[in-house]
């Protein structure tokens, strides 16, 4: 089980927790016994979200607000610092860009700014924000990644730029960081039947990708890890297998 | 992931409903058919050092078989829970059922409070495509909780319950599995010393198995019907392999938790050490390269483990060794008799 502080339960902050992924993690998040803030842009995700769980009364706490912005960051180091402890960060909220998606060569430049904004500035300010809190919870950080990353998809340029460069700051961060208690993963999820997967490919059928809850057995793996064994490690949600360093 | 045994024809014996020793014959009694890319031999598992060269490597698994099936009761009653795998601390993946014969999906949903021997349980998450397994959060200790009440998980073509060490085998080392690795059952303290002094060696991995009772039909499109299940290769078995084949012995693996643990301990730079957490599926679209002789049992026709069986010699020896081994009366299932598969060409491609 992740380290846990004694008295008070754990509790896990999640971005883009409205939709897809981000949904199914807090969800699971709660049942597994976690104070969950989660974050959503827009207030009406952040409503539906409450309505869907009546039980996480009290033990879900929503911040409505684009994650780009300072001040939304500091509304939920705020709820960190009230809860005293962050035992779990995702960074899930993600950009995609222009739908449907742009080649490099048509790409309108003045456009990338907002997907870097909310996929690599937002991630790296957050995680600055709460460090000091996670070095005293001995949390972990879970950035979610893409497989455009590393692909090369025609399309994917921009967001898989963006992306490379969270990996990027996710390993640094694990070698910066390592010995002081706080691990940091990235996580490729996987193609996955969401509204982002949707908005890639507008007016496709993606009906043959999985739902995001095929991801749960390794969200359920990877947060009963050893935190020292997983700390700078890259992830495949949708791998048949996943290993810890020897 | 259609490409399964289970959509085409393949023979299918009589199954073992009791341990050997329950039928008057040794654990190592039971008979072995030999499969070479020729033909069909008939032999006892005794006969094993006689069949092997000296210097010929087995590969077995450590994993002991714990007494996963708890008696257990919730608002809709009492039933049974097979715990199927650990996933650390508190949380298990496992498969409520009504009886050994009688497979659920029961109608749990998320936040379903349940009593699974004598522990409270919540279930935090349905399995994902696969209705009949969920996840569950103890609020006590399970692993205490099967030592107390457990029993191992049987099936209705069991004649009875039988006490768990009946399914536990000479290498047993770490508990883990909530189902026997039954391929090394037969072996025994007089048949390993023969195989020593003959010059076979040993090395071994660790894959804890899950519950075997899905069948492909269980599994819905893009969900891989092999879940995660945890597994180690170390470093000195990596060793004792490279050695087998630098000298130019084969790899024997005993059982196909041995192949699947090491097919997953392999990249494109082959193979390595390993832990962690696999659900590899093996079938004729990904072949078996790791090893060079397969000891395993009878599998039922909709199994991965045929599936797995079919990745290694091919659909057309598999379906000849399994009409010979039918029609010779050959025992089905974990009690059953024993099949050593060598490697080599699929009989029908090599004629």
């Amino acid at each position: 089980m992740m380290p846990m502080k004694s008295g008070s339960p754990p509790v896990a902050l999640v971005t883009g927790a409205s939709r897809g992924l981000g949904a199914v993690l807090v969800e699971f998040l709660l049942e597994e016994g976690f104070v969950v803030i989660g974050n959503a842009r827009d207030p009406k995700g952040s409503k539906d979200l409450a309505d869907r769980l009546p039980s996480a009364v009290g033990r879900l706490r929503l911040v409505s607000g684009d994650i780009a912005e300072p001040d939304t960051r500091r509304q939920l180091v705020a709820q960190v610092d009230e809860l005293g402890r962050i035992d779990l960060l995702v960074n899930n909220a993600s950009e995609l860009g222009r739908s449907p998606l742009p080649t490099l060569a048509e790409y309108p430049v003045g456009e990338i700014d907002r997907v870097f904004r909310v996929n690599v500035h937002a991630p790296l300010s957050l995680i600055q924000g709460l460090l000091p809190a996670l070095r005293e919870s001995h949390g972990r950080i879970v950035n979610i990644s893409s497989d455009a990353a590393r692909g090369g998809y025609p399309g994917w340029g921009v967001y898989g730029a963006s992306k490379a460069a969270l990996d990027l700051l996710s390993l640094t961060f694990a070698h910066e960081l390592d010995g002081s208690g706080v691990s940091v993963i990235s996580v490729d999820p996987g193609d996955m039947r969401t509204a982002m997967h949707q908005a890639a490919y507008p007016g496709q059928d993606i009906s043959d990708r999985p739902l995001p809850e095929a991801t749960l057995p390794f969200w359920a793996w990877l947060l009963h890890q050893d935190a020292s064994k997983v700390n700078g490690v890259r992830f495949q949600a949708q791998s048949d297998r996943w290993e810890v360093s020897p | 992931m259609t490409a399964d045994v289970g959509e085409r024809e393949i023979s299918t014996g009589e199954g073992a409903d009791r341990p050997p020793e329950e039928r008057g014959i040794a654990r190592d009694g039971v008979r072995l058919l030999v499969s070479t890319p020729e033909d069909e031999q008939h032999h006892d598992f005794r006969d094993l050092p006689e069949l092997l060269r000296p210097g010929d490597l087995m590969v077995v698994n450590e994993s002991a078989t714990v007494a996963a099936s708890l008696p257990s009761r919730s608002r809709l009653g009492e039933f049974l829970v097979n715990l199927s795998t650990w996933y650390g601390g508190d949380l298990w993946v496992a498969e409520p059922r009504w009886g050994p014969g009688r497979p659920g999906p029961l109608p749990l949903v998320p936040g379903d409070d349940l009593e699974v021997g004598g522990v409270e349980c919540r279930v935090v998450a349905p399995y994902p495509g696969i209705p009949r397994l969920d996840f569950l959060r103890a609020g006590g200790d399970l692993t205490d909780a099967m030592k107390r009440v457990g029993r191992p998980i049987r099936y209705g073509y069991a004649a009875r319950e039988f006490p768990l060490e009946c399914y536990q085998t000479e290498f047993a080392r770490v508990p883990g599995s909530a189902e026997m690795p039954s391929a090394s059952r037969p072996f025994t303290q007089s048949l390993l010393r023969r195989l020593r002094s003959s010059g076979v060696e040993f090395a071994s991995i660790l894959l804890h198995a899950g519950v075997s009772s899905l069948e492909f039909g269980d599994f819905p499109k893009g969900v891989s019907p092999v879940f995660p299940e945890p597994f180690e290769v170390p470093a000195p078995t990596v060793a004792a392999i490279r050695r087998a084949r630098a000298r130019g012995s084969r790899v024997v693996a005993v059982g196909t938790t041995v192949v699947r643990a090491l097919e997953s301990a392999t990249d494109s730079c082959g193979l390595r050490a390993a832990r962690g957490f696999t659900r590899l599926y093996l079938h004729r679209e990904r072949p078996v390269r790791s090893v060079d002789a397969l000891l395993t049992g009878f599998h039922d026709a909709r199994s991965t483990h045929l599936a797995l069986l079919e990745a290694f010699v091919g659909i057309h020896r598999l379906r000849r060794s399994y009409a010979v081994a039918a029609r010779e009366g050959y025992l089905w299932h974990e009690f059953g008799d024993s099949h050593l598969i060598l490697g080599g060409p699929d009989g029908e491609a090599a004629q």
